[in-house]
């Protein structure tokens, strides 16, 4: 184990590895705080170059892209009152009113270093909790994994829709998806209509691009005509006044812990991702202020814990992805996809076969969160000029690279056909105000789901009572009924108060 | 909403509907006791042909209750025309190769982004493709679709 651990950190300090998630942060800082792009652009923009990178760097590019969106992001919600990413809603909060007072220098110090010690922490969340966690996962059977995989759908579905009706429709049609193809077990051919580009399925990386690029590519194209990504302009920001003061320092000690603790708790759970965790610790921190009435106003405390709690979400969402194989977000559905790309299927199974590779994501991800901090003290006074890059150059970009990053997964022009029917797909679903992450992570999970379920059925005979005779599959599906009871009853108590302006 | 949350509840229950027949056509069971191919997919199409009624029958309550519709996502008349461009390049990729399409489909997306400049338009539309073209092509040794030219 030792062995392993020291494996995995000369994996993570390899130039190599070390320039990918150096430049993984910069891409993520830069895409994060553009307003109208997203982590995910950044990820389209980079997913080529994961296809023909060896698996280690290709993994570091992502998750310095990962971590540098989710600061980025906050940028601009500070500077522009425009959240980069939802994450950063709440950090808009106190953060726009410091800028409006001419403390753009401490509020953007302030986020920089939340956002290091949330990272850093669900880092450690990672370090410690992922290999035993995957050690218990290594004694799950077949009911287990599908009842473990049907939890992360519902928890999914609750979080990640308006309507529970339509998050679960969402999923059903990505599980719909799922099926075209050979048949996991049987190896079937089914839904293929004869073409045998539809033989081995859809892959979900071509899905992914086509669901999220288009529909910004087109959403941005409603935006006023010409000009620059973000209409308002970034104040000059002094170096020396990114510096936080000691009394500072001292203020955002609890509020920073608080938003670590929640952050990485609530990145475990499959869906509840950056938001949630932000808002909550926001108003923990509020509760426990000294002075609660200064939140809104420009507390350094209202920037502090949002900022911690959505770095930490990523180290969290990291723990259920590597030992389990299940995403929380569209994000670390990617990382599958990649590791996937490579034959590594992230599970509990990583820390067995390739340890070495497990622990060499996780120091990644800390150089992720060390750079991250460096680039963004060193580099955000020109960074924030990017904030007049050109949409009309920008965007089209972004287009070629949607077209090259479908195409490039096996060199097929089918590949991309299916890119621009996902896109559409994700136009129309928008419109019918239907959530497009359940359909996506439903991808992911599907053939999991599908494999899982047809083995603890064969082996048990047909008898469905195999599902609840292990304690872990009960546990799971006991779990999945909360979920869906909950999100419906939320669903109720939510309908009153939305019901008067519809 | 309601307006929405009928049309999507009638276009899932089509679509369920067709995604039954097909599945109907599937090899039901292998072995005895066994789930088949058609298993899962069955699964499918019972839950989705049931949530959509829901959707469909839900929306049609709340529109009795509804005056009108508030304003939801809609596609601007620049995106359909995007959106139509991006299906005539991916079309004429295999024909025009990656350099000579990226170009005439750059060019249009950079005028329907707002800009007006022809010499910014023309080098950059040229630009761009080329340099994505030789950086993937030799970089990375994808080999993207090279055309007559």
């Amino acid at each position: 184990m030792p062995g392993d651990i020291l494996q995995g950190f000369l994996q993570a300090v390899q130039p190599s590895t070390l320039t990918a998630t150096a430049l993984g942060s910069l891409l993520g800082i830069v895409f994060g705080m553009i307003p109208g792009m997203t982590i995910s652009s950044g990820i389209i923009i980079v997913l080529p170059l994961t296809f023909v990178l060896d698996p280690d760097i290709s993994i570091a590019l992502l998750l310095g892209l990962y971590v540098g969106g989710m600061l980025g992001g906050s940028f601009s919600a500070i500077l522009l009152n425009i959240p980069g990413t939802p994450s950063a809603a709440a950090t808009a909060l106190d953060g726009h009113p410091l800028v409006a007072r001419g403390e753009a220098g401490r509020a953007l110090g302030v986020s920089v270093l939340a956002s290091f010690a949330g990272g850093l922490f669900s880092c450690l969340c990672l370090f410690l909790i992922a290999p035993s966690l995957a050690d218990i996962a290594l004694g799950f059977r077949a009911p287990d994994l599908f009842s473990l995989v049907f939890l992360g759908l519902t928890i999914i579905c609750s979080f990640a829709a308006q309507s529970w009706v339509k998050g679960l429709l969402s999923a059903l049609i990505g599980l719909a998806i799922v099926t075209v193809g050979q048949d996991p077990i049987m190896g079937n051919a089914r839904f293929t209509f004869g073409d045998p580009n539809l033989l081995s399925g859809v892959n979900f990386l071509t899905a992914l691009i086509g669901l999220f690029a288009i529909p910004q590519l087109i959403r941005n194209l409603g935006a006023s005509p010409g000009g620059t990504m973000a209409s308002a302009t970034a104040p000059t920001i002094p170096f020396k006044s990114l510096l936080p003061e000691l009394s500072d320092l001292r203020r955002i000690r609890l509020p920073v812990s608080i938003g670590a603790a929640v952050g990485s708790f609530l990145g475990m759970l499959p869906g509840a991702g950056g938001p949630i965790a932000a808002f909550i610790s926001y108003d923990y921190a509020r509760k426990t202020a000294r002075d609660p009435e200064e939140f809104g106003q420009g507390a350094v405390e209202g920037i502090a814990a949002p900022e911690s709690a959505n770095n930490a979400v990523t180290g969290g969402a990291l723990i259920p992805m590597m030992t389990l194989g299940i995403p929380g977000d569209p994000v670390t559905a990617i990382l599958i996809g990649a590791l996937l790309v490579h034959g590594l299927a992230p599970g509990p199974l990583l820390f067995i076969e390739r340890p070495d590779f497990a622990y060499g994501v996780i120091f990644s991800f800390f150089w992720a969160n060390i750079f991250n901090l460096v680039i963004a003290f060193a580099g955000l006074r020109l960074l924030v000029k990017l904030l007049a890059a050109p949409r009309a150059i920008l965007m089209p970009i972004i287009a070629i690279l949607c077209v090259v990053g479908a195409y490039a997964l096996r060199n097929s022009l089918f590949d991309v056909h299916v890119m621009l029917f996902f896109g559409i797909l994700g136009l129309g679903m928008r419109w019918l105000e239907m959530p497009v992450v359940p359909l996506l992570l439903a991808l992911v999970l599907g053939r999991q789901l599908e494999e899982n379920l047809r083995i603890a059925l064969t082996g048990s005979q047909g008898d469905i009572s195999v599902f609840f005779t292990s304690p872990f599959s009960m546990l799971f599906l006991g779990l999945s009924v909360v979920s869906i009871a909950w999100s419906i009853l939320s669903a109720q108590r939510e309908r009153p108060k939305s019901s008067p302006a519809s | 909403m309601a307006r929405r949350n009928i049309i999507a509840g009638a276009v899932l229950l089509v679509m369920s509907i067709g995604y039954g027949i097909l599945t109907a056509d599937l090899p039901n069971r292998s072995l005895p006791d066994t789930p088949g191919p058609a298993f899962l997919p069955t699964l499918i199409t019972i839950s989705l042909l049931v949530l959509s009624v829901g959707l469909l029958v839900g929306g049609m309550v709340e529109a009795r209750r509804e005056s009108e519709d508030a304003d939801g996502y809609g596609i601007p008349v620049l995106g359909w025309i995007a959106l139509a461009g991006f299906s005539v390049y991916i079309a004429l990729l295999p024909y025009l190769g990656f350099v000579a399409a990226s170009a005439l489909f750059f060019a249009g997306l950079m005028w329907l982004y707002g800009e007006r400049n022809k010499l910014v338009i023309g080098l950059t539309s040229i630009l761009v493709p080329v340099v994505l073209f030789y950086l993937f092509t030799a970089g990375f040794q994808i080999l993207l679709p090279r055309g007559p030219l």
